[in-house]
């Protein structure tokens, strides 16, 4: 266009001789030396920063492992039992039928198992056995109701004194006894599913974490389906629908103050509400789980607002411009553009939750919990709580089962992490 | 300047150019908050035309347009008073469904913003959530049209799997362009959807605007004084959030009657 005159442009002004900056002074090259020393000790600190808490993260592995790795084993001692001679009123044809466990549960195994280990072992020879020993002879007599009527060695777990002198951790008096077995080949240490499948016990070479893992399964069950669709329902309606006014910032300074509220005060929360006033069962998964959601869901509105907020504004914009319902924007757009970091944010306060402990003693998850739980509202205990029992245990033999137990609850939360990093990586979505 | 000379003189250019009226705006105030952003601003936009609206910075252009669809509604502090008319009804009225609006009244946004999906998806989008296309062959016979229409299909015809926010800046604006025409809407509106792109690309989109001029209803708002004048056939001045003067886009870069209109196209200031 013609008109289009390029702008009136005044004459420079003059200006003062410019004296150049001299870059090689003795203070110029101090401050370039500062400088470079500067970078060199951040970076130091830095690498030192990292180092010191990988070496954090080796040391406790390396003390886990070691400590908890004997925990999962367990030793057996051989058992010559003799049953014809032991004169068990028992009759092979009457335990294949359904009165199996009452006619085993009328003899006296236990006495059976005694005797025969004084026998074999010398006057004083069922200390060397486990207080379930004789449990162990019930399942072989189970498995094979013809062993009755013959000789047969069984291998039955030792006395926890026993079991740890095998494992290099006893007194000079029970290693010498120990081996003394050794040398008669009649002691084997060995992997033991019992460990894995079994419950909590009085006696530590009885002892389980099945029972305590499924209280925990079950927990974190619950709390994830209350806490993950209340806390992301709650974000996306105070990001995208709710007003900025006072009452809605009342609301996150409440949110916010609410995920630092110390979680044992969750704990008299869940006693007052659940068990007082609802009269909900003592020890129960589902309690637990709803006290662990009321402490997750906080953590996760915080983390779920801070990824809507982070889904760019010129993506609502587009799917407004094409005529898409708030609803249709939130549901089609944002939410799976937030949902990497949603899970993230659930993610850390389920573990958060998985490695509670207050809370949970309050609502009763510290009892002797001998079978694990069948249900929700079945008295259970969870991993932390059972590790913390069995670290007051007083008898040696807890020592290694309980950081056997600390090693299933890190591959619990490593599991956990593993799969929201997957989770994380599938929905990531380039802009 | 008083209303009653601009709805004349609104009128009047009506009369000469025999336009037919797509959207009107009469006497239209935006607030933020106490802030006045719009004075009193009437204008016409014909069926036609390409409607170009320039004026420097924060002149309230682009507030205007995003009056005519209601995107200002998502602003919460944001206040519309006086009337705007698509076909003769009232967009702010009461009987408005303003999704249905805003699948009419299309818009294309200053910098590219493709959703992070397949170019596919990002056409089907809104034909889906219209119900516009209920069976497979009917949704792709309305990408490829809209495709073809924003003149990206030969480019991307191979790939439409590929995620739209893989192609380059002019290629992901005219994706846009296309997921605004698949809706089949009657007005686009264009928010300086060059001023993020290069001069070639550049070069496509002004081309493309001529290619849609009279199927839809164009509204253009750029700071680009000569895309202005090489696009459109009416241009409106916006100055401090009034409408200093409409018109003919060669009377208002050849002839313009106020002085204000005058300096900015000489580029005495903006």
């Amino acid at each position: 266009m013609s008109t289009i005159a390029p702008a009136l442009q005044p004459p420079p002004k003059p200006q003062p001789a410019r004296v150049p900056t001299d870059w090689t002074t003795t203070s110029m090259q101090g401050r370039i030396r500062r400088r470079y020393r500067s970078e060199r000790r951040f970076r130091l600190l830095g690498a030192g920063a990292v180092l010191l808490s990988f070496a954090f993260l080796v040391f406790l592995l390396i003390s886990m492992l070691g400590q908890g790795l004997r925990g999962f084993t367990q030793t057996e001692l051989r058992l010559p039992m003799d049953f014809p001679a032991a004169r068990l009123a028992l009759d092979p044809a009457t335990l294949a039928g359904p009165n199996a466990r009452a006619a085993l549960a009328a003899v006296d195994l236990e006495g059976a198992t005694a005797r025969a280990a004084d026998r074999a072992y010398g006057t004083g020879g069922y200390k060397l056995l486990s207080d379930g020993a004789w449990l162990s002879v019930r399942s072989a007599i189970q498995a094979d109701p013809q062993i009755l009527t013959r000789r047969a060695d069984i291998w039955v777990p030792t006395s926890t004194v026993i079991d740890l002198a095998a494992k290099g951790d006893a007194d000079a008096e029970a290693e010498a006894g120990y081996r003394l077995l050794d040398a008669r080949k009649a002691v084997r240490t060995s992997f033991s599913m019992a460990f894995l499948t079994g419950s909590d016990s009085t006696d530590p070479t009885l002892v389980g974490i099945w029972g305590a893992l499924k209280g925990s399964l079950l927990t974190m069950f619950v709390t994830l389906i209350l806490a993950f669709p209340i806390g992301v329902l709650s974000a996306l309606y105070l990001e995208e629908y709710a007003a900025r006014n006072r009452w809605t910032d009342l609301i996150e300074v409440s949110i916010n103050n609410l995920a630092a509220v110390p979680s044992i005060i969750f704990g008299l929360l869940g006693l007052a509400v659940f068990l007082n006033f609802l009269d909900f069962p003592r020890s129960a998964p589902i309690v637990g789980g709803l006290t662990l959601a009321l402490m997750t869901m906080p953590v996760i509105v915080i983390a779920g607002r801070n990824a809507i907020k982070s889904v760019p504004p010129s993506i609502r914009d587009a799917a407004l411009g094409i005529g898409a319902s708030k609803v249709q924007v939130v549901f089609h757009h944002v939410l799976p553009l937030a949902l990497p970091g949603i899970l993230t944010g659930t993610i850390i306060g389920m573990a958060r939750a998985l490695g509670e402990t207050a809370p949970l003693l309050m609502i009763g998850m510290r009892a002797f919990i001998a079978s694990p739980p069948g249900g929700l509202a079945d008295p259970a205990t969870v991993l932390p709580v059972q590790i913390f029992l069995w670290s007051d245990e007083v008898s040696r033999g807890f020592v290694e089962k309980t950081s056997a137990a600390i090693i299933v609850l890190l591959v619990f939360l490593l599991a956990m992490n593993g799969i929201a990093i997957y989770l994380r990586n599938r929905f990531e979505r380039r802009w | 300047m008083t209303e009653t000379s601009l709805n004349d003189r609104a009128d009047k250019q009506q009369a000469a150019h025999g336009g037919t009226l797509k959207m009107t705006a009469r006497d239209v105030d935006v607030f933020y908050g106490t802030k006045q952003a719009i004075k009193n601003v009437s204008i016409d936009v014909t069926q036609e035309n390409v409607t170009a609206f320039i004026g420097p910075s924060g002149c309230g252009k682009s507030t205007f347009l995003r009056t005519l669809n209601r995107m200002n509604d998502t602003v919460a502090s944001a206040r519309v008073t006086g009337d705007i008319t698509l076909d003769g009804k009232d967009i702010y009225g009461a009987d408005m469904d303003v999704v249905q609006l805003r699948a009419r009244v299309g818009m294309v946004f200053q910098k590219p913003n493709p959703f992070p999906k397949s170019i596919y998806e990002n056409v089907a989008y809104g034909p889906r959530i219209h119900g516009l296309a209920s069976a497979k062959p009917d949704m792709d016979a309305i990408v490829e049209k809209s495709l073809r229409r924003a003149g990206l299909w030969e480019e991307v015809k191979d790939r439409l799997t590929d995620s739209g926010t893989a192609l380059s800046g002019g290629q992901q604006q005219r994706l846009c362009i296309a997921r605004a025409i698949a809706v089949d809407p009657e007005v686009i509106l264009m928010d300086e959807p060059c001023s993020a792109l290069d001069p070639i690309a550049t070069a496509k989109i002004e081309e493309l605007i001529h290619e849609l001029r009279g199927r839809y209803a164009i509204v253009i708002v750029t700071h680009n004084m000569q895309q202005a004048a090489r696009v459109s056939q009416k241009t409106a001045f916006f100055h401090l959030g009034t409408l200093v003067e409409y018109g003919d886009t060669s009377d208002i870069f050849t002839n313009p009657r106020q002085t204000r209109t005058k300096d900015y196209i000489t580029g005495r200031y903006g």
